[in-house]
């Protein structure tokens, strides 16, 4: 009966081909979103690397008029030793702008083996960074006072970095070269991956060094982790004395969780409206499997009495029905699978290939199941025609 | 072989109840061919729904083969059907997207049988009727006394004990309705395969056995 079936869908190909490319769309978008969804909850699945609660960002430019990096060294660590020694402060550390969920990103390369590795999240820290958020340490050591020595060339790399670079193998001790292979810097520490761009976003590469006294002049933000009971008050008091400390100053205080919040919009809204549109699309194809079967059934009603009258059943007819709307969409997932299959196969967008494999897999059991719902009330009415009539009709 | 009891058959609408056919006792024996004539809306084509199973009396009983099959669920209506009866329709009732040789397969795809079977018996009733050089064409490429042809290997393709052939000649000019009146001649008189046909063609009629006259849904004759 199969063969049967197919004969007649390859003898009808040309008014089953809009069907296919219908359904074969519908294919590609539930897999884009599937790929979306899938990657995004994967992403939030994994753990975010620091603790982000209670923790608040202080931004500021530096209005200082001293040119002098000593002194500008020396008022911002008396600066962030003040801060320290207010009672609801656990911990302070002064940073590049690229703080978590901060929307600004700082990107280097570094060259190892002969191999260019681009797109290298890039902090400046200190060597309170760690303790501020909690990051931990998965080998080797973070930085002390003894490395704020001129000429230092040590870095602390993130798990995704060192895993790109070594695969299992220790990191601890091995050196690569800057950007441009210059300089060699030697790798001291191994630290845990930040989720820095939300609850959705992969952790991607990054390296931390630390910063020396020339770049006081450009930070521009305090990491301050605070008691669970810092409250408004609180903050206001911080404010007012950053707000002294550094006259002229822009001083905004932020919490980080009401960032991360705003940030993880960014990849929730585009994951949203792309739902949308493929709940409109889904609406739209099963509106058109359902009227597309509609129509065969009433096109084809002369056909089912015959085939009720050389021995088919009424089931027998609704599952033709059913079977020759499976057989489409199985033609149409073919090809949508040969498309989708190019993803992980050429790295589309960067996505492990796990993902575009089990959206894949969901993609084709969420087009049969809607197809077969789209199919059943069809071949239930199909089976109801009564041969006589239909015979009479042709 | 074939026994209708009081048969009666009434059409109803919301507002119109009409008697198609009243009280219709019918036998018709094995190896029988019969011929039904009656003037058009005067329930002949239903008479023959009736005995193919098509359709269901609102009174009385059949019975074909000692079977009673009205007592009969779908699924076993179906496989009665498949196995015992052939239909012959005046429109041939092919399926336009199919191969010839693929519609006289048709009523094997409904039983147990392999493809290699099938195509077999399929190709043996085509040569039968005198068209196995047609196999690979579609219905479309076909002349009506062709395609009256093909319908009528259909029919036979499973072998059935009873023929009903609801006016086979109707579409067709004389030459083409006489070839296939002989072909089921043929068919009776060779394999003794009992015919039931519906026919408004006096000449076909007096070529068959018996003759029943129907006129608004009573037997006259």
């Amino acid at each position: 009966m199969l063969k049967h079936l197919f004969k007649m869908i390859w003898n009808k190909k040309k008014q089953n081909s809009l069907l296919i490319v219908e359904i074969l769309l519908s294919f590609m978008v539930i897999f884009a979103v599937f790929s979306f969804g899938l990657n995004s909850y994967s992403n939030y699945a994994k753990p975010m690397g620091i603790d982000y609660e209670h923790v608040w960002a202080i931004n500021y430019n530096n209005t200082l008029e001293t040119k002098n990096a000593d002194s500008l060294k020396l008022f911002y660590q008396g600066l962030v030793r003040n801060i320290k020694a207010m009672p609801q402060v656990l911990d302070a550390s002064i940073t590049s702008a690229n703080i978590p969920f901060s929307n600004s990103h700082m990107s280097t390369g570094i060259k190892y083996k002969g191999e260019q590795i681009s797109q290298i999240n890039n902090f400046w820290v200190d060597e309170n960074y760690p303790h501020t958020l909690n990051l931990k340490l998965l080998a080797g050591r973070w930085y002390n006072k003894a490395d704020h020595v001129p000429g230092q060339q040590i870095i602390v790399i993130n798990n995704v970095l060192k895993e790109r670079l070594f695969g299992n193998a220790d990191a601890i001790g091995k050196i690569f070269g800057n950007y441009d292979d210059k300089n060699k810097i030697k790798i001291i520490g191994v630290v845990d991956n930040i989720k820095f761009d939300g609850d959705y976003q992969a952790p991607a590469k990054a390296m931390y060094a630390l910063y020396d006294t020339s770049a006081y002049h450009w930070l521009s933000k305090i990491l301050v982790k605070v008691s669970p009971d810092a409250d408004a008050a609180f903050e206001s008091r911080l404010y007012k004395f950053m707000a002294n400390s550094l006259k002229n100053s822009n001083i905004e205080i932020e919490h980080l969780s009401n960032k991360l919040t705003a940030y993880n919009k960014f990849t929730l809204v585009p994951l949203i409206i792309l739902s949308i549109v493929a709940a409109f699309l889904i609406i739209n194809v099963a509106l058109g499997i359902f009227g597309v079967l509609w129509y065969n059934i009433n096109k084809r009603r002369g056909e089912i009495g015959l085939r009720r009258a050389v021995g088919a059943s009424g089931n027998s007819v609704s599952y033709q029905l059913v079977n020759e709307a499976m057989i489409l969409a199985t033609l149409s997932l073919i090809i949508g699978s040969f498309f989708a299959v190019q993803f992980p196969l050429l790295n589309v967008f960067d996505l492990p290939s796990s993902v575009y494999v089990i959206a894949m897999l969901l993609s084709i059991i969420f087009i049969y199941i809607l197809v077969l719902v789209c199919s059943l009330y069809p071949g239930k009415q199909a089976a109801a025609i009564y041969p006589a009539v239909a015979l009479h009709e042709e | 072989m074939i026994r209708l009891q009081n048969i009666e058959k009434v059409y109803r609408t919301d507002t119109i109840q009409t008697l198609a056919l009243n009280s219709i006792n019918l036998e018709v024996e094995k190896g029988e061919f019969l011929s039904i004539m009656g003037p058009s809306g005067c329930g002949k084509s239903t008479l023959l729904n009736i005995i193919g199973l098509l359709d269901m009396p609102s009174k009385g009983s059949i019975s074909i083969d000692e079977q009673a099959t009205h007592k009969f669920s779908d699924k076993k209506l179906a496989q009665f059907r498949n196995k015992k009866l052939g239909f012959i329709f005046q429109s041939y009732h092919l399926i336009n997207d199919l191969q010839v040789l693929d519609n006289v397969e048709l009523p094997l795809l409904y039983r147990d049988s392999t493809a290699k079977e099938r195509k077999q018996l399929a190709t043996e009733a085509l040569e039968k009727v005198g068209l196995s050089n047609r196999i690979k064409h579609f219905p479309s490429q076909l002349s009506g006394g062709q395609r009256q042809r093909v319908a009528i290997a259909r029919a036979i393709v499973g072998r059935p004990e009873i023929i009903l052939a609801d006016e086979p000649t109707g579409n067709l000019d004389s030459a083409m309705g006489n070839e296939i009146m002989e072909i089921l001649l043929q068919l009776n008189r060779n394999e003794g395969t009992t015919i039931v046909m519906v026919t408004h063609d006096e000449n076909m009629a007096q070529k068959t056995h018996r003759l029943v006259r129907l006129f608004d849904g009573s037997q006259v004759q």
